[in-house]
């Protein structure tokens, strides 16, 4: 996949592509308005990662005229704004999520595979796994053919862990994942074993055992 | 602190007691001056009587006593005169009564005589009086008259000042209304008003700037925090790190997230007092509970239990009704002890939320205090009331805390 990613701040720019790398994908930067608008206007992407705050300009209008042009790029806005006012600013421009800083890289490619997902934009709608397949639109996870019954929880878990396959995911970043900011409400983490393990158990019944617990308290989605 | 009177009334007091001091001490000396001007004119008129006594006596004319008023005694020595007051009974009025008495001894043609006069005291006493009652009624007169003119006039040169006055305490840093003061033909009050504009515009400055402040600084915090965020994460993925640092890592992600969740409310707060959000509707509040309760299941909270007969509606924005509704029951939750329940209670206007708790918090006026935290815990931003109190001042719903039957109780009154 090819991402450009237009943010001002080059500390945050690299390390975004550094993570996105990772799976093999073209990632492309821009540091400024008049940059982020000329990549856009020359070359095609699958996603662009925009900041709302480029030193030089808006990032909305950077979002409208891609909007004008219909050029068939998914958008996900970055914003240091948590305001529900830009949120949805942004979405009426057509942009396809937003997400606020700070955030997880984890949480960032997730999004990522989402909005390629929807199909949209060259993406695929199953996403696979050796013999792991994920039905995005029906929300069914298969097994060699076979399919496993998953609860709510336990299919975000799986398709989060497999749009970061090979990365390791804290409890935090899966916590902040499956439960936004009501995370901050738990005493501690214990109930995301039990998701995570009811997960694995399923899994590894059909043969499937790729979630792999990283660093004692860490997990990790990957081949042996 | 001292009784506080009110400016007309004191300045009224102080008149009134001048001019009753005033009445008091005119009249005690009027008295005493009028007494004596009136006792020397008595002596002088009791000396004349006497003078012409004598002066007939001398020319051997016949001198009648007349008592009690002249008196003549043949007497065999001489003694010095004598003047003073003395109470004798008066036949003519049939009583005791005070009268001058001049007493002289004069030897007339060999013989000598003891020679009385006497004046009777009561008429120059009534005179006394009646001058001394006239200056009262005059004074109470006068001081009445000047009394009220002087309070209506009053009412009328300060008015500009209580007018003012009355202006400054409907004063609010929050509202972006201008005072409305009104100006004064009286220089002080004049310079007042003026003061009193550039004081409120200079704190009306101060306070935007300090909120734009806050704004800024929680808005530039996000970045250096996203980069720290997306660094962390690269660690984690790009090097090989021990157990234990890993431990740490997640920690610092922690970390991170609660000053995230804290920029967040420090946002909310600013956003109410930038009044920025204007748009109210119906909110079901009994369906927005429920939804929220759902969503605690999935983390495993389901000891919350909603009791409902009708459906609550607040007129509200949406968005502060879900951050009202969450702050409340996330309190509930985080402050309830090992035996776990929260039970709310949603009708007709009023929605409360009680949890189990030991003792009363200590000091409840400091509940709604941002970062006043009763219990040092980690995991409160020291907002979530705050918000919550904002929320309400901003609809004037009212919002109160209370303890009983070991039960903390947060209920709010949708007006």
């Amino acid at each position: 996949m090819k991402y450009l990613i237009a943010e001002d701040e080059i500390d945050l720019q690299q390390s975004i592509v550094t993570y996105l790398q990772r799976d093999g994908n073209l990632c492309e930067v821009a540091s400024n308005y008049e940059d982020t608008s000329e990549k856009v206007a020359l070359y095609d992407y699958d996603v662009i990662i925009l900041d709302i705050n480029l030193i030089s300009g808006s990032g909305l209008d950077i979002l409208k005229s891609i909007k004008k042009e219909k050029k068939d790029v998914g958008v996900i806005i970055i914003s240091a704004n948590n305001s529900l006012t830009d949120k949805l600013e942004g979405l009426d421009l057509g942009a396809d999520d937003y997400i606020t800083k700070p955030f997880h890289l984890a949480e960032l490619n997730a999004r990522i595979n989402a909005v390629l997902r929807r199909g949209k934009y060259g993406g695929n709608e199953l996403i696979e796994f050796n013999e792991l397949k994920i039905n995005t639109r029906s929300r069914t996870a298969y097994v060699n053919g076979s399919a496993i019954a998953l609860t709510k929880k336990e299919y975000d878990l799986l398709v989060f862990f497999v749009s970061n396959k090979g990365r390791v995911l804290s409890k935090e970043i899966i916590a902040e994942h499956l439960w936004g900011d009501d995370s901050d409400l738990l005493d501690n983490f214990d109930f995301i074993y039990v998701h995570i393990n009811n997960l694995r158990k399923k899994l590894t019944a059909e043969g499937a055992k790729y979630i792999k617990t990283a660093y004692g308290s860490g997990y990790k989605f990957m081949e042996d | 602190m001292k009784k506080k009177t009110r400016l007309i009334k004191k300045t009224s007091k102080t008149f009134l007691l001048t001019g009753l001091v005033l009445a008091i001490l005119s009249s005690i000396a009027l008295y005493f001056y009028t007494r004596n001007l009136l006792q020397a004119q008595e002596e002088e008129s009791l000396y004349s009587t006497e003078a012409r006594v004598v002066n007939a006596l001398k020319n051997d004319k016949i001198v009648l006593s007349f008592p009690p008023l002249t008196e003549i005694i043949k007497v065999n020595q001489i003694r010095p005169e004598i003047l003073k007051d003395t109470i004798i009974y008066d036949p003519s009025q049939d009583e005791m009564e005070v009268f001058r008495e001049l007493k002289t001894f004069e030897k007339i043609n060999g013989q000598t005589y003891q020679i009385t006069v006497r004046y009777l005291v009561v008429e120059s006493e009534d005179i006394l009086i009646a001058i001394v009652f006239s200056n009262i009624a005059i004074f109470v007169l006068a001081f009445l008259f000047l009394f009220y003119f002087n309070t209506a006039r009053n009412i009328r040169l300060w008015n500009p000042f209580f007018k003012n006055l009355e202006q400054m305490k409907k004063f609010s840093l929050s509202s972006n209304q201008e005072l409305q003061l009104v100006d004064s033909d009286v220089l002080e009050f004049s310079e007042l008003k003026e003061e009193i504009l550039l004081l409120t515009s200079k704190v009306r400055n101060d306070y935007e700037n300090l909120k734009q402040f806050t704004e800024n600084v929680s808005h530039e915090m996000q970045t250096p925090l996203a980069i720290i965020q997306a660094k962390i994460d690269n660690i984690i993925n790009e090097h090989s790190i021990n157990n234990k640092q890993f431990e740490q890592i997640s920690s610092i992600q922690k970390d991170i997230q609660r000053l995230k969740h804290l920029n967040q409310r420090i946002n909310v707060l600013t956003k109410i007092d930038n009044n920025q959000f204007i748009k109210v509707e119906d909110v079901n509040i009994t369906k927005l509970l429920e939804e929220k309760i759902e969503n605690f299941k999935e983390l495993e909270i389901n000891y919350i239990s909603l009791s409902s007969n009708n459906d609550l509606i607040a007129s509200m924005d949406v968005y502060l009704a879900d951050i009202l509704i969450n702050n409340l029951i996330s309190n509930a939750i985080k402050h309830s002890p090992q035996e776990k329940k929260v039970s709310i209670i949603a009708e007709n206007h009023t929605l409360v939320i009680s949890n189990c708790g030991q003792k009363a918090i200590q000091h409840p006026e400091r509940l709604f205090l941002r970062f006043y935290r009763e219990v040092n815990s980690m995991q409160s931003s020291g907002l979530g009331l705050a918000i919550l109190k904002k929320i309400c001042d901003l609809y004037n719903f009212d919002l109160s805390y209370n303890f009983s039957e070991s039960q903390h109780s947060f209920t709010v009154v949708f007006k």
